[in-house]
């Protein structure tokens, strides 16, 4: 029986058993000069080894250094985002608890509540004076599609500060001037020198110079609607006399914050104190601060995590391939006795260097990465100097050479279990690959792709590593790209709690003023036969309980359902005053399944409503319901009309005629207030989702060429055979491309449906996360299905990926020519 | 000692062939001619280049200088495609470790060279690679893998894949070097039968008595051809004389 083919590499390896005969001739203890003498030898091998393998070597140290790289970013970016928010909070003394409120307002009757209350340390009222965006012009631009609401306030000088671009508190605005918040820096591109204009109906025109931008450590990401203009006291007065609607900024600090906040809220929310409009706590500014850069350090670790699966992979393929190629020697070193310990030591020396070279290489780069990483983090908070910006990130490095090294020690305890013996008398290849159960004589296939498709076959385990990463390459790449398409998708719409339509027309309840604009409103929409449907909807406040039966307030937006449908997750709209549907942070909230019933106070009576429908909302806190209640106008907390357009009307046009005639509605075009309400967050998804498309492609490129080189270094035998026999280069390079491509497809499409299951799922408890914070995970609040661009997502991205991985395989088959039949001399 | 006779046509024709390695000659300049029909077994002690020689005339390895021309075709004019293709379509070749495919059963392995030309149908390669078989006494393993056969049997495999496209000359590097005497007298037998039949061999041997079996000996020192035997076709008998004769030829070398 053949006894199996020897790789040239064998006569070209084995002096260095010899060599090591006199480095360590025998078991047992090794005296210290020998000792020396050991580790001379081990690094003369181990130098041998990184020049017989350079390319293989190289290509490993890359796919660690990338681990390392990514692991070393998100920690990074995890530590400055958190170190930059809670330094933003602190330098701004943030409030603890907000109340905004619009209309008459009492600061004594605020006073003598808090003067009570032992848990407040102080409180502090803002008036911020709204412009209306017909009114407000940057560098000319009227600010009409503007969705946020522009408010110019006199900045404070103890608490609650704005702070400048190094983080310094702005307490003082010359007369003339005018500081922005930062997102317009940012988003719109102003600069330090632009002009703000402030017009009035009556005429009035007021110009500021942007002198400077404002960082808000409560209002600073897009998703927060409200937006702080600083302006000196005289010019805040002299346009507030011509302009504007007031509205006050109720902050409150608390004692305890962790613990008080929730008590403090039932209590205020139970005082006949103002609060016609929103009660917002420091948990939520955080959240708001830090979902976007959140998401982004959250994909960058996905991306880590599965690399270093991959990188593990491939070092026990590696190493694997390796041990092989020493087989012999291995069975020479231990038959002339040296220790097993001193023979793991020489692989456990090459490497945990593989992984240390690795590992700084990663450090070093990650740390180049971070700034890129966190340049909105910087933008938007600035930066936090600490220990921990590099202590972290350096640990995260130390934690995965740890994990590579210790893989390293677990894979060679297989060296245990070769005897001298099996090993010198099996020759080089110490496995025995068996035949495949497919046969060749059997099909009609092309002889190369049959054997191509055979090898794959009969040797599945070696093929599983690169079906993983093509999985996984697969994953990374369509999971952001999806969620990149969902979210900037326009059926995202229906995930915000609303129904899709053209136009939507926002009133706040600030006085009782405020129902007779709602109707007005109504009635000219009414007249206006470019509106073909008019949908009202009343949002009040209404008092139910959560699951542990504390009071809780919920916004509840009454109107006819049907006309109006969000996306139910299930069940239906609510039809009549006995039915609610609620959103699924709330239904969560509340404890209860659609089918049960809750207890909501309608009218200062309780009423138990059957919950008929559940669906997704992202907005105002994600806790929201429908239904059909009697809307006392004491409840209402705003108005809001979706109004469908008859077919020919422009959006923007119409929605530009009713800002003038419908003022001081907010009209916004659905798409707009999608757009500039998720418009950075989706930006940054995708700008997330591009670079993980690029890493996926480069990782599966690198590790093709990778597996592509040692599949040939172990085959070589094989390839030698084939060669003798008359086949071409060309021939045996379409088997390994066959090879690769096979389980390629395999992988792309494995990897697809994981990415529209799993990588669904993996979303959506993004946005649980994100929205009801980590105690509602895996709890359902979160349904959104993806919002697949089929061609994109299925056939361009793997059709780059199958194109990067067949031109990485051919470039890597070339070296098959280098393969020479003398493997077979016997001389 | 005879001399070498022309039998028929000349198949190959080496003229000052020489091979190095890393600029240590192998081969110095040698001059050979095999006849069709022929039986050639090439000796000499380890190191003196007689793999080397035939994987240079086979086209398996480039040559430093000289020229060889096989069936009228210089190598040295031909492509590596070509040179595959000519080794695919009009050689064949017996290692001493065989060196079937792991992965491919037996008669995969037979299979496999023409499937690679191509040239005909494949139920025809499926049936003379049975045939081929059934005549060298492995038909009943033909659907064992590699594993499942012993190195007589794999050897007269080799043998049938080396037939399997018809070869105009069947080169063996030490085909029965890893076998012991019965499989290795065995494997000769067949030898012997293709020969009869006109095949034309060339044989790598350290076996005196596989000498013995051929028509004609080579003996090869440092690279040289320094003996060239011409003893006439064995028949079965007096296999021992002949044996003799090669020993004590050898020895006057």
């Amino acid at each position: 029986m053949a006894k199996g083919i020897t790789p040239r590499t064998d006569s070209v390896r084995s002096p260095n058993a010899l060599d090591a005969t006199t480095g360590s001739p025998e078991a047992g203890p090794v005296p210290a000069g020998r000792r020396r003498q050991g580790g001379d030898l081990y690094r003369r091998m181990v130098a041998r080894d990184f020049d017989a393998n350079r390319s293989v070597t190289v290509l490993l140290v890359v796919l660690m250094m990338l681990s390392v790289l990514l692991a070393v970013a998100s920690a990074g970016t995890l530590v400055r985002l958190t170190g930059a928010a809670g330094n933003l909070m602190t330098q701004a003394d943030a409030p603890h608890v907000v109340q905004l409120h619009a209309g008459d307002y009492d600061q004594s009757a605020v006073d003598r509540w808090a003067g009570e209350r032992p848990d407040v340390v102080a409180q502090q009222t803002m008036l911020m004076l709204g412009i209306d965006g017909a009114n407000l012009f940057f560098d000319d631009v009227p600010q009409t599609t503007n969705i946020q609401q522009n408010a110019l306030v006199v900045p404070n000088t103890e608490r609650d500060l704005l702070l400048d671009l190094d983080n310094q508190p702005i307490t003082d605005v010359a007369p003339g001037t005018i500081v922005l918040p930062v997102i317009y820096q940012v988003e719109a591109g102003l600069e330090v020198g632009g002009t703000v204009r402030i017009t009035a109906e009556d005429g009035f025109e007021k110009e500021f110079t942007i002198a400077g931008f404002a960082r808000d450590s409560i209002m600073n990401p897009a998703i927060t609607s409200s937006k702080r203009l600083a302006v000196s006291a005289a010019d805040l007065e002299e346009v507030r006399a011509h302009t504007g609607s007031v509205e006050h900024l109720i902050s409150f600090w608390l004692a305890d914050p962790d613990a008080q906040t929730g008590e403090f809220e039932k209590a205020y929310q139970d005082s006949d104190l103002p609060q016609a409009g929103q009660l917002v706590d420091s948990a939520a500014f955080r959240m708001f601060t830090m979902i976007g850069d959140g998401l982004v350090a959250a994909v960058v670790i996905l991306v880590a995590v599965l690399l270093l699966g991959v990188g593990l992979l491939c070092l026990r393929f590696s190493f694997l391939t390796a041990a092989e190629q020493d087989y012999r020697e291995i069975g020479v070193l231990k038959a002339i006795g040296v220790a097993p310990r001193d023979v793991k030591r020489i692989y456990l020396t090459k490497y945990a260097l593989l992984a240390g070279l690795a590992s700084v290489l990663g450090l070093l780069g990650g740390w180049a990465l971070t700034p890129l990483l966190t340049r909105s983090i910087t933008r938007y908070m600035g930066s936090a100097p600490s220990v921990g910006n590099w202590l972290i990130p350096i640990l995260a490095a130390l934690v995965v050479f740890a994990m590579l090294v210790l893989f390293v020690v677990v894979l060679l305890r297989r060296l245990d279990k070769v005897s001298a013996v099996t090993a010198l008398s099996a020759g080089a290849t110490g496995r025995q690959s068996s035949a495949s159960r497919l046969r060749l004589h059997r099909s009609r296939m092309p002889v190369h792709l049959r054997l191509g498709i055979m090898d794959v076959v009969g040797r599945l385990t070696t093929y599983l590593l690169l079906f993983l990463v093509f999985v996984i390459s697969t994953f990374i790449m369509i999971v952001p790209v999806n969620s990149a398409t969902t979210a900037n998708a326009l059926e995202f719409i229906n995930y915000m709690g609303t129904g899709a339509v053209d136009l939507r027309i926002d009133l706040r309840y600030t006085d009782d003023t405020s129902a007779d604009q709602f109707a007005r409103a109504l009635d000219r929409l009414s007249a206006d036969p470019d509106a073909a449907t008019i949908t009202p909807m009343v949002t009040t406040r209404n008092d139910t309980v959560d699951k542990d039966g504390n009071t809780i307030s919920l916004y509840v937006e009454n109107g006819d359902h049907a006309l109006l449908p969000p996306l139910y997750a299930e069940g239906r709209a609510p039809t009549d005053s006995s039915e609610i549907a609620l959103s699924l942070l709330a239904l969560n909230q509340a404890g209860r399944q659609v089918g049960d019933t809750l207890p909501v106070e309608v009218g200062g009576q309780t009423r138990d409503l059957s919950i008929v429908g559940s669906y997704q909302d992202i907005t105002n806190g994600g806790k929201t319901a429908k239904a059909s209640l009697t809307t006392d106008a004491d409840d209402v907390m705003w108005y809001m009309i979706g109004v469908e357009l008859a077919p020919g009307a422009d959006p923007t046009d119409k929605a530009a005629e009713y800002t003038d005639r419908l003022a001081p509605a907010k009209v916004a075009d659905i798409e707009q207030w999608r757009i500039q309400t998720l418009g950075p967050i989706a930006g940054q998804i995708a700008i997330t989702a591009g670079a993980s498309a690029i890493v996926a492609v480069a990782l599966a490129m690198l590790m093709t060429a990778l597996f592509t080189r040692m599949l040939l270094a172990r085959d070589a035998g094989p390839i030698a055979v084939q060669r003798a026999i008359g086949a071409d280069d060309s021939g045996l390079r379409g088997q390994y491309l066959t090879r690769i491509l096979l389980v390629l497809v395999g992988g792309v499409i494995v990897g697809t449906l994981a990415a529209n299951t799993l990588g669904e799922g993996l979303f959506n408890l993004m946005f649980e996360a994100m929205f009801g914070g980590f105690e509602t995970l895996g709890q359902g609040t979160s349904r959104i299905d993806f919002a697949v661009n089929p061609l994109l997502a299925y056939v361009a991205l793997p059709a780059a990926l199958i194109g990067a991985v067949a031109a990485a395989a051919v470039a890597s088959s070339r070296s098959i020519s280098a393969t020479s039949i003398s493997t077979l001399t016997t001389e | 000692m005879t001399t070498a006779t022309t039998t028929t046509g000349t198949i190959l024709d080496a003229q000052a062939l020489t091979k190095a390695f890393a600029g240590h000659s192998v081969l110095h300049g040698v001059d050979l001619q095999v006849h069709d029909g022929e039986f050639i077994s090439v000796m000499g002690p380890s190191g003196s280049g007689k793999s080397t020689l035939l994987y240079n005339i086979s086209g398996m390895d480039t040559m430093t200088s000289g020229d060889v021309s096989f069936a009228g075709q210089h190598l040295a004019e031909l492509s590596q495609k070509q040179l595959a293709r000519l080794r695919l379509t009009t050689m064949g070749f017996i290692f001493q470790h065989v060196h079937l495919l792991k992965n491919l059963c037996l008669l995969d392995n037979v299979v496999l060279p023409a499937y690679l030309a191509g040239l005909e149908p494949r139920e025809t390669i499926n049936e003379r690679a049975m045939g081929l078989m059934e005549r060298t006494g492995v038909a009943e393993l033909a659907h064992r893998d590699v594993s499942e056969a012993s190195g007589g049997q794999l050897q007269r495999v080799g043998i049938c894949r080396a037939l399997i496209n018809r070869p105009r000359i069947l080169f063996g590097d030490e085909p029965t070097g890893a076998l012991d005497s019965t499989a290795a007298s065995e494997i000769m037998d067949i030898l012997g039968e293709l020969s009869a039949e006109g095949t034309t061999i060339m044989l790598v041997t350290h076996d005196a008595g596989v000498a013995a079996r051929t028509n004609r000996v080579l003996y090869m020192v440092d690279g040289r051809i320094v003996g060239d035997r011409e003893q006439g076709r064995y028949t079965g008998e007096g296999l021992d004389q002949r044996h003799a004769d090669v020993a004590r030829w050898l020895l006057e070398r």
